[in-house]
């Protein structure tokens, strides 16, 4: 029979008895890592036993009959049970931190305070970046992987503006909507938080590889509940979700059109009581259906602007004087026709009457100047220093 | 007794001269032909012998040698048949022997006598020239085309029997006269601009990129207009020059593409091979080398419909002769240099489903195919475009007049091509990166904005030097001596970006 006490050592280290030394603490690893054990699993299985190392000194047999797990024999096979906690939690430490990362648990202190209150929560995270990040105010902006032009041109925009106002913005590092509220709080030079699908030493996806590096570089974390070398599915993408939500107040939903991840992560907000918000688009547009839904069935709230955003969840917007010179006439009137409506050249040349040539320039100089945006070459849309700079033109 | 002939042979795009010796002598009749000759070559010993008994000759129930000299070279073709024939003719005392010397026979021999035409005579009589030749005798058909060789007497003829009276002094054939030049007409079936509506931007720089010869691709979704705006350049692109045309001529003749009788044209190539072309039709080569695609659009225009469905491979063949203007191809017995100077023109969808980054529609591509299918276009080739510009739908019919046509967009480019012609002898898109400066307009305040877009846009070095050279088309279509900052400005906007998901 293998003892074990939630207060460190109990045993007098009785020979083959391996777990006989294990902290409640390498219990909790080892038993978070059991394939089939799932957050929902792991909490019934907590109350039930009230200890992690109770429930290590159970055993598969007590998993066994806890539905729906039992179900498909021992859970993590006879093998994993066989092993020393002891083991299993220093071997994923020392892996863990050999990527500069760390393993905390439910028991820890540094556990983010805002996860606490979820239920089931996530046991184990594995975190790279200071703890201080999740003591900030955090809110999670979240869309589609195939966003559209418009829908970069937001998340950039409100991303930004968070930021700059000093709220930590939570997303999940994927392509589109995601990336580009993560590179716009990179690039304001506020912590932002990436929760990954995917073990932390490998990033998901690898694309934003840099993305990652420069978010850590600014003082960002990344997390996720996966540990290192376990396997990753489907449902761990929809599991990072309820993080994501789980660690901000509010969710803001960019663009998302239906079955999208991002209403995953709007349906675990207002499960557990996030502020939810919703940026609407053209109802004929199919990366916005979910989005229009939301706001349709009173799910979430409308977002009009930018600013009324950060005025409804109490912030301020962060005004930073525009640094960009003084702007030709034909710039400022083709910076204004954008401002109004993002285009193409073609449709700039038709709205300024300009020339071509001096429509085309504008657009060049304006692009240098970090003020448009050409979206695959095609359409060009204003950025975040445009509109702050439209206020004073 | 023996008799040499001379006659001429085809390698890569050009003429190297062949003298056919042929021997007569006692021994067991026959005829045997030596020097590296290839299958054409070889039959040439069946029609040379049935045109000479066709044309009331004997020939020669002796042993019969011939040596097509340099034996090393490998010969192709059937145009050495008139010298053979006329070789055997005076080798065995049926001819006299006088006129044979500084006379260059080049024909394929049909059975009846009647001479055929050949391709590549230009390239062919230059060499015949070049080796000391004063009279050249070609079928007629080919006259014309082998009369644009300045200091050579080409005649025509019609058959054997003509070429020996020549060369007995029985009777005179014709020289050709240098021909005359046509008012060179546009070609008929290039749309003209006037049909296209809309599209202010893709006209605009359709017009800078044949004015200054830059690479240009269009891009958009289906049915925007991509084909008939790019396709419209072919009567765009401004006049050859004599040397120019010659040399275009000489590739188009070698690969027996020109009309029969018809001398040097000043209309620029323009070539738009299939997506399906193979890597070889593409930029030349085979087993027996031809010049490509890319060598007959030298000088032109070569425009890839459908640029991303094209092969790999193909595609990235094209750097080589993108770069240094000439196709190199690699042989056992050699290097071997096409020439392709070519303007490249490109079109192709944004994405497998065309709709990709427009506004106001949705592309319903998965992410990865997308990607797959934008990197269809790799990078070193991305870099070698000068000006990737996006068409987007027309929204409506209004216009505010009648749209311009061809004929007023041609007086500008040629105008453009002039200017740039008379300062530095070339076309912009060839203006090497050491020249870039106050020698070609580039003032030191204007050198310095360049630095600060590269700095502000993350530009490569090629990147720059390629804007440059369209700003500085974009100035010469200007009138300006000068390069200005918005012309420099124009030519960033439309510099290749990635497209990004």
């Amino acid at each position: 029979m293998i003892g074990v006490g939630t207060d460190g050592p109990t045993g007098a280290g009785a020979g083959s008895d391996a777990g006989i030394r294990a902290t409640e603490r390498d219990c909790w690893i080892a038993l978070s890592l059991v394939p089939g054990v799932g957050p929902a699993g792991f909490a019934r299985l907590l109350a039930r036993y009230g200890s992690a190392a109770a429930m290590w000194r159970a055993g598969p047999a007590a998993l066994r009959d806890l539905v729906p797990f039992g179900d498909q024999g021992a859970p993590g096979g006879e093998l994993h049970w066989r092993a020393d906690p002891r083991e299993v939690a220093r071997s994923l430490q020392q892996a863990t931190e050999r990527v500069g990362g760390r393993v905390v648990t439910g028991l820890d202190d540094a556990y983010p305070p805002a996860l606490r209150t979820l239920d089931p929560r996530p046991p184990t995270l594995f975190v790279i970046g200071p703890q201080s990040v999740f003591l900030e105010r955090a809110v999670a902006i979240v869309g589609t992987r195939r966003a559209s032009g418009y829908g970069m041109s937001v998340a950039t925009e409100i991303g930004d503006d968070l930021a700059r106002a000093g709220v930590v913005v939570v997303s999940g590092l994927a392509l589109g909507i995601d990336g580009a509220a993560h590179h716009a709080a990179v690039a304001a030079g506020t912590p932002s938080i990436a929760v990954l699908p995917s073990p932390i030493d490998r990033i998901y996806p690898p694309r934003h590889r840099q993305l990652a590096r420069d978010l850590l570089r600014g003082g960002g974390a990344i997390v996720s509940e996966i540990a290192i070398g376990a396997s990753i599915g489907r449902p761990d993408f929809a599991r990072r979700n309820r993080i994501i939500a789980g660690l901000a107040e509010a969710v803001v939903v960019v663009e998302a059109p239906d079955r999208s991840g991002a209403l995953l992560t709007a349906a675990a907000a207002n499960a557990i009581g996030r502020e939810l918000y919703a940026v609407p688009g053209p109802i004929d547009a199919m990366a916005s259906r979910g989005c229009n839904r939301l706001i349709a069935d009173h799910q979430a709230t409308l977002v009009t602007s930018s600013a009324s955003l950060l005025r409804q969840i109490g912030l301020a917007r962060g005004e930073r004087p525009p640094t960009v010179n003084a702007l030709s006439e034909v710039e400022g009137q083709v910076l204004r026709h954008l401002l109004e409506r993002s285009g193409s050249i073609e449709e700039l040349v038709d709205r300024t009457r300009q020339q071509p040539a001096s429509v085309a320039s504008a657009l060049a100089m304006l692009e240098a100047r970090g003020l448009v945006n050409p979206f695959g070459g095609a359409t060009f849309h204003p950025t975040v220093a445009a509109k702050r700079l439209a206020k004073v033109m | 007794m023996l008799a040499t002939a001379l006659s001429a042979s085809i390698v890569g795009v050009d003429g190297v001269p062949v003298r056919v010796e042929v021997d007569v002598a006692f021994g067991l009749p026959g005829l045997t032909i030596v020097g590296l000759a290839g299958s054409a070559v070889l039959e040439a010993r069946e029609r040379v012998r049935a045109a000479l008994r066709n044309s009331g000759f004997e020939v020669p129930s002796r042993r019969i040698t011939i040596n097509l000299a340099p034996a090393d070279l490998p010969k192709e073709g059937t145009g050495h048949d008139l010298a053979m024939a006329a070789g055997v003719l005076v080798a065995s005392d049926q001819l006299d022997a006088s006129r044979l010397a500084r006379t260059a026979l080049i024909g394929e021999l049909a059975l009846d006598g009647s001479l055929r035409p050949v391709p590549g005579v230009m390239a062919l009589v230059s060499a015949a020239q070049a080796a000391g030749a004063c009279d050249a005798i070609v079928p007629v058909e080919n006259a014309a085309e082998g009369a644009v060789v300045q200091g050579i007497r080409v005649r025509g003829a019609r058959a054997l029997r003509q070429v020996t009276r020549h060369l007995a002094g029985l009777e005179q054939l014709i020289v050709e006269g240098t021909p005359r030049r046509d008012a060179e007409a546009p070609p008929d079936d290039a749309p003209d601009l006037a049909s296209v509506v809309g599209h202010a931007v893709g006209r605009r720089t359709l017009e800078i990129a044949v004015a200054g010869r830059h690479n240009l691709a269009f891009t958009g979704p289906p049915g925007v207009g991509k084909t008939l705006l790019a396709r419209s350049a072919a009567a765009l692109l401004p006049l050859l020059d004599e040397r120019e045309a010659a040399e275009v001529s000489r590739i188009h003749s070698v690969a027996g593409l020109s009309q029969p009788r018809a001398s040097v044209s000043l209309r620029r190539p323009f070539r738009a091979p299939h997506h399906t072309i193979s890597m070889q039709a593409l930029v030349g080569g085979g087993p027996r080398i031809r010049p490509g695609e890319a060598s007959l659009a030298h000088r032109g225009a070569l425009f890839l419909d459908e640029t991303l469905q094209f092969r790999a491979d193909a595609l990235d063949a094209l750097r080589g002769p993108i770069d240094s203007g000439a196709v190199t191809i690699a042989r056992v017995n050699g290097v071997l240099a096409l020439p392709a100077r070519f303007m490249l023109l490109a079109a192709f969808n944004p994405c497998p489903c065309g709709w990709f980054a427009v506004d106001g529609h949705e592309c319903t591509c998965e992410d990865g195919m997308r990607r797959r299918y934008q990197a269809r276009l790799s990078g070193p080739m991305r870099d070698r475009l000068d000006m990737i510009v996006f068409l987007a739908p027309i929204s409506s019919f209004r216009r505010t007049g009648p749209p311009e046509d061809s004929s007023a967009v041609f007086a500008r480019v040629v105008i453009a091509a002039e200017r740039q012609a008379e300062r530095q002898g070339s076309a912009n898109a060839d203006i090497p990166p050491g020249l870039l400066d106050d020698r070609t307009g580039f003032s030191a305040a204007v050198r310095a904005q360049l630095d600060t877009r590269a700095r502000q846009l993350g530009l490569s070095m090629r990147r720059l030097h390629r804007a440059a050279r369209v700003s500085r088309t974009i100035a010469d279509l200007a009138g300006s001596t000068l390069v200005q900052a918005e012309h420099l400005d124009e030519a960033l906007l439309h510099r290749p970006k990635e497209m990004r998901a």
